[in-house]
């Protein structure tokens, strides 16, 4: 076999059909997200949908993290969500930073946030790490309400409105640099993700979620893991938190620190699969365009029905596919498998 | 050599005492039988050894040196790996992805694990499942698999406890065909085990635990004819010699 053949050979045997599909139907999808605002979606009321698809999206990607892959019970993201959004917020009210050093600033406040949280509690076993969680985003939520020299109170922080441009991170009459910005920092953490997910940090996520035990027998020091893991999940989170703030020009602490945002993120992260890769933005798609959708069409009437439908969805889900959307995909092809082989046989 | 030494090793729970200073040594490259009636403290002792029990008092040494106050990981970096009697197979992972945990103990390199991962499954025989679950496996094969991801971790001493216990005994000659093929690699072994043909067969020597104590220590032939271990395995009243 000449050198020739045995390349195209290689190529085709790393190019196989399913791989092929796999990136085609990838292309096709980031084709779509990158010209959806442009076509399809040129209301400013559908692309303020497609701006939280993306911003709980990313959210929950990081929630995986820790959550998803790691198996910790994280119940408090949006602590990181509020610090991310009150670091950019007040750096650039008070010194005219740009928010996308604010950004990263907010990232590494809350990278010690987690620290400070999970160094004691993951140590322990059972629901010391949820409890940690919840309570910080309640302390901070008292002293954000509290600080009201620094943070405002509870009127909240309102970002100075300045003429439109990158640097200050504002654009007006449009929502189109937004879209593309959240869609960046999506595609960011949607990369982290998958890069934690291939690498050794992964694979003891994976191994100390299902058995501590076998986890620490086999040299994983689990609290360290845990902490990296919930770091990178923080600091992800924390940009969104950013966004978030730049978004609305506005932190508005009941908001930031809710303890429905840390639901969402996790509800969207079940609903669509936790632990796989693709779960946490199929289950913000269909979880916000339901929620921001019903809000919208019944308007004042309907207040809480939103709530009320996924509450039911995730009933569902609990209860006839613990793997959300993904785990529904899964059957359905391996029965689809299973019937062409039969029919082939 | 000395390759593991125990000096007074005892562990309380409470008021109950489980092991009662222990002396024992485990030479480099022997493969040592640790064994007892339920309850003697052997599972107790292979935890404080691995580092998943905090002694009450005493010390480790292992390679001459004080390991008490390591951790359970740091000891498993130092090259003490315990397997569980209740095995912890990761039921979500595939065969080799569970090997592969083991194999990151001493590379952060994902390829370089899947290869001492697949050299590691060649070794015990479990090649051909490498790409079933966990949850999908027979006992059986969940020992091996067990015993497959600690060597990935490339231990200098093992620990194995009842790696036998459940098995036909085809599979037993399997597992102790393993056991035989590790040492004869380096590894230093100590297994507790209850299936006394087994463990009989591949000791080189044999400690006896009872009620947290060492009562007896020495080659297989000589353990089995000391009269306490025969006291303590059938009881006073059944122990011919006695009456």
């Amino acid at each position: 076999m000449s050198l020739r053949q045995q390349t195209l050979t290689k190529i085709a045997q790393k190019w196989d059909m399913a791989t092929i599909t796999r990136w085609g139907v990838f292309a096709l999808v980031v084709a779509g997200a990158l010209v959806a605002p442009l076509t399809i979606f040129k209301a400013p009321f559908h692309q303020h949908i497609l701006i939280m698809v993306l911003t709980y999206g990313a959210m929950a990607t990081a929630w995986n993290i820790i959550g998803g892959l790691g198996g910790q019970p994280a119940f408090g993201h949006t602590v990181f969500y509020g610090v991310g959004a009150y670091i950019t917020g007040l750096l650039f009210v008070n010194w005219q930073i740009t928010p996308w050093i604010g950004m990263i600033a907010g990232g590494i406040v809350a990278v010690l946030v987690s620290i400070v949280i999970g160094l004691p509690t993951f140590r322990l076993r059972g629901h010391y790490f949820a409890i940690a969680t919840m309570g910080t985003g309640q302390i901070l939520l008292q002293v954000a309400l509290s600080a009201k020299t620094i943070t405002g109170g509870p009127l909240g922080l309102p970002i100075k409105v300045l003429p439109q441009g990158l640097y200050v991170f504002q654009f007006h009459g449009t929502k189109l640099p937004y879209y593309y910005i959240i869609l960046g920092l999506f595609g960011l953490t949607f990369l982290v993700q998958y890069l934690v997910q291939q690498s050794r940090l992964g694979y003891y996520l994976r191994a100390l979620k299902e058995s501590h035990e076998a986890a620490q027998s086999l040299g994983i020091n689990t609290t360290y893991q845990k902490l990296l893991a919930l770091g990178i999940s923080a600091f992800l989170t924390a940009l969104i938190g950013g966004f978030t703030c730049q978004y609305l020009l506005f932190v508005d602490p009941v908001h930031v620190f809710a303890m429905s945002v840390s639901a969402k993120i996790m509800l969207c992260t079940i609903l669509g699969g936790v632990g796989s890769i693709y779960g946490p933005i199929l289950g913000a798609v269909l979880l916000l365009t339901l929620s921001e959708g019903t809000r919208a069409w019944l308007g004042g009437q309907g207040r809480g029905v939103d709530l009320f439908i996924y509450g039911s969805l995730i009933l569902a889900v609990v209860v006839l596919e613990p793997f959300g959307i993904v785990g529904i995909y899964r059957k359905l092809r391996s029965r689809l498998v299973r019937r062409s082989k039969s029919e082939t046989a | 050599m000395k390759l593991l030494e125990t000096v007074g090793l005892t562990k309380k729970f409470g008021g109950l005492v489980a092991c009662d200073s222990v002396n024992l040594h485990v030479e480099e490259r022997e493969i040592l039988g640790l064994i007892g009636p339920n309850g003697a403290g052997k599972t107790t002792l292979f935890n404080c050894v691995a580092g998943f029990f905090p002694l009450t008092s005493g010390s480790i040494y292992f390679n001459g040196q004080d390991i008490g106050r390591l951790d359970a990981p740091a000891r498993a970096k130092k090259g003490i790996v315990k397997t569980f009697q209740i095995v912890q197979t990761l039921r979500l992972m595939t065969v080799l992805e569970n090997v592969m945990v083991g194999a990151f103990c001493r590379t952060s390199n994902v390829a370089t694990a899947r290869q001492e991962a697949e050299a590691v499954l060649e070794f015990a025989g479990l090649v051909d499942k490498r790409d079933v679950l966990g949850a999908a496996l027979t006992i059986a094969d969940r020992k091996q698999l067990e015993v497959a991801r600690a060597l990935a971790t490339k231990p200098k001493l093992l620990l194995l406890d009842e790696v036998v216990a459940g098995l036909n005994p085809t599979e037993i000659q399997v597992a102790l065909d393993m056991v035989r093929r590790i040492r004869d690699s380096g590894i230093t072994i100590v297994m507790v085990e209850h299936v006394m043909e087994a463990v009989m067969s591949v000791s080189d020597r044999l400690v006896v635990l009872t009620s947290g104590k060492k009562i007896c220590e020495g080659t297989p032939q000589e353990v089995s004819c000391d009269d306490g271990v025969i006291k303590a395995y059938l009881g006073e009243r059944y122990h011919a010699r006695s009456q």
